[in-house]
């Protein structure tokens, strides 16, 4: 598997052990990116930093919590609306943020004060929130505040209150994995145990590592309710503190994003012997054999199997319609970090798509062996990649579309590639049966839009064709199919709401009666 | 043996593409998972009694199950072996996935002694 070096990046030779190219018959003891290293100077990453790792990623989509920055007001600027944590309580986490508004004169005479004086005017100016999240930011941390004891001062002062201290500055990591990983120790370190929860079903899991994007969280909880399991927590999308408390009681660790979570987990284990589970959302075959394996688990098996073919039935004519009509589309999958893995066999298996490269901003050597693993031969893997590398990958590779952040989309878009949103979704939810099926709409869509068609055109040099109409996606899409899959009865496009999510909150479960042994 | 090692390349391309309890991030864990889940699904494959007694146990069983339920689904050539050839089988599928995720890895986190 031979090292890549980006012609772009010549100037910087540090750089070659940060990319491969996957050979035949190679596995991954021929080569491995290098990978969670700082960034090499001169290089522009498209990474987050600590802070925003442990705050944005991790702690901000608890929902009944107010979450204060200690920090300048500009470090709470990827909270609103920028992230798409969603929640079931009118997304107050989305819907407020909070900072100390740290100024020059703080960081000469101390900010300790003007935090007490932030954290008790928040707490009045939302009374109903009882739990707050402090997140310690570079300025902050520099100047040596010490935010455990004004926490602790608060505390005392307001009983009814209950503060975690997060102490993940911008610095304190090569990027936001580093953040993943502090929130996570602190968490288990300094709150699980501190609350007993009521357990209500004699199966009982936490599902960790998933941050209701669009609603994914509420998409797997129904699959989970469905199946008589009581969801203790949700680590952390849409997740509720006091229920993040209580952890230490479940009987299994579901884990899906291993890459910002996978410490936790691994702590419970050591620490009460709660097994962690690997499962996937995304994918039909992948989320199946998942469901089939919690039931496994707990010896309920048939509920599984239950959901597994009322879901499929329901879903997989939609997402075949697509998989025809994106067979050997080329993709570059260029996440943040576990959906390079999540995604990187399951989109070729179920959708037909090419995957040529993977990449991964902030994601470690464990993610790059996961993610080789899985794509095919020939895909570019490449570990924290400069905006002109990724330039450079688009015009070798030239990808049909892109899967990646918002940030190095916008930059594919000015050389006519388009891209989805891989972190925060276009039309998601993306996990679950349906949600599968809207991401296929999304990449179609992405793909065979009429408008990125004219985007082709360049008006300054290419002749504009005035004798053909406007064609839409379909006319587009359909001309190279067979007439037999064209006019199928079988295959249909999406057929689902536009919000998909809604009306699982207002649904109702079967009751499986508890078994008294486990009171 | 050219068959034994094409039919064990076949089963460990699997496992790369399909699983992920081979990929803890740990060294120390991943010989947990790797011995365990395969100890159980070589007991499965032989018809062999499957230790069922802790919650540990019960999670491996559910990785190993999915896994024997796909071998033998998607392998035909599985139903004709003995137990003795399955047995042989899943040693050396054992032996490669402990090299291609510990002792040949070149993943620099796996000896980091905290989590």
């Amino acid at each position: 598997m031979p090292y890549h070096e980006f012609e772009c990046s010549k100037c910087i030779p540090e750089r070659k052990r940060h990319a491969v190219i996957k050979g035949p018959g190679e596995d991954l003891t021929h080569a491995l990116p290098l990978g969670y290293l700082n960034t090499i100077p001169g290089s522009i990453s498209e990474r987050g930093c600590a802070y925003c790792g442990a705050k944005h990623v991790i702690g901000t989509p608890m929902k009944d919590v107010i979450h204060l920055s200690h920090g300048p007001t500009g470090c709470t600027y990827d909270t609103w609306q920028t992230k798409r944590y969603i929640s079931d309580n009118d997304n107050f986490q989305l819907k407020y943020t909070f900072a100390s508004d740290v100024k020059e004169k703080h960081i000469v005479f101390g900010a300790e004060k003007v935090l007490k004086q932030n954290i008790i005017e928040a707490f009045k100016a939302f009374p109903v929130i009882k739990r707050m999240t402090i997140y310690q930011t570079c300025a902050t941390a520099l100047i040596g505040d010490d935010v455990d004891a004004i926490a602790d001062e608060v505390m005392e002062e307001m009983p009814e209150v209950d503060i975690f201290v997060c102490n993940s500055p911008g610095f304190a990591g090569p990027s936001q994995s580093g953040g993943h990983h502090k929130i996570n120790i602190a968490w288990i370190k300094k709150k699980v145990g501190t609350v007993e929860p009521k357990i209500t079903s004699d199966y009982v899991i936490n599902y960790v590592g998933e941050y209701n994007i669009q609603g994914d969280q509420e998409v797997m909880l129904d699959y989970f309710k469905r199946m008589g399991v009581q969801v203790l927590s949700t680590f952390t999308g849409n997740g509720s503190y006091d229920e993040l408390r209580a952890m230490h009681r479940a009987h299994l660790n579901v884990l899906e994003c291993a890459r910002s979570a996978e410490y936790i987990c691994n702590e419970l284990k050591v620490k009460y012997g709660i097994p962690r589970l690997d499962i996937e959302g995304f994918g039909f075959e992948p989320l199946s054999s998942s469901l089939r394996k919690i039931g496994l688990f707990f010896g309920i098996e048939e509920r599984a199997q239950a959901i597994i073919d009322e879901e499929t039935a329901r879903w997989k004519p939609e997402l075949d319609w697509y998989k025809e009509r994106l067979k050997g589309k080329k993709v570059c999958l260029w996440p943040g970090g576990s959906k390079l893995w999540h995604w990187a066999h399951v989109i070729h298996e179920e959708m037909g798509v090419e995957v040529v490269s993977v990449y991964t901003k902030f994601g470690h050597q464990g993610d790059m062996e996961k993610g080789i693993a899985r794509c095919e031969e020939g895909a570019l893997a490449v570990d924290d990649p400069n905006e002109l590398e990724g330039l450079e990958a688009m015009m070798t590779l030239k990808p049909d579309v892109i899967f990646t952040g918002k940030r190095p989309g916008e930059v594919a878009k000015k050389i006519r590639v388009p891209y989805l949103n891989a972190h925060a979704y276009h039309n998601g939810p993306y996990k679950g049966y349906e949600g599968w099926v809207r991401f296929a709409r999304d990449i179609y869509n992405a793909i065979y839009s009429p408008i990125h068609q004219l985007a082709h055109l360049d008006i300054s040099k290419d002749e504009i064709p005035v004798d053909k109409g406007f064609q839409t996606a379909k006319m587009i899409s359909d001309v190279k199919l067979s007439g037999e899959i064209v006019t199928s009865k079988t295959l249909r496009q999406y057929t689902g709401k536009y919000d998909s999510v809604s009306d699982l909150r207002k649904k109702t479960y079967p009751e499986f009666k508890k078994s008294e042994r486990s009171e | 043996m050219e068959n034994l090692k094409e039919r064990i390349a076949q089963l460990e391309d699997h496992i790369m593409k399909k699983c992920l309890w081979q990929f803890h991030s740990r060294a120390w864990d991943r010989k947990d998972q790797n011995e365990n889940i395969l100890k159980k699904a070589t007991q499965l494959l032989c018809d062999e009694p499957v230790e069922l007694e802790t919650p540990l146990d019960r999670c491996y069983w559910a990785d190993a199950l999915s896994l024997t339920d796909s071998f033998q689904s998607r392998y035909e050539w599985l139903a004709a072996m003995s137990k003795e050839d399955i047995k042989l089988l899943m040693q050396g599928l054992k032996e490669r996935i402990d090299f291609v995720t510990i002792t040949g890895s070149l993943n620099a986190e796996l000896t980091d002694p905290r989590y």
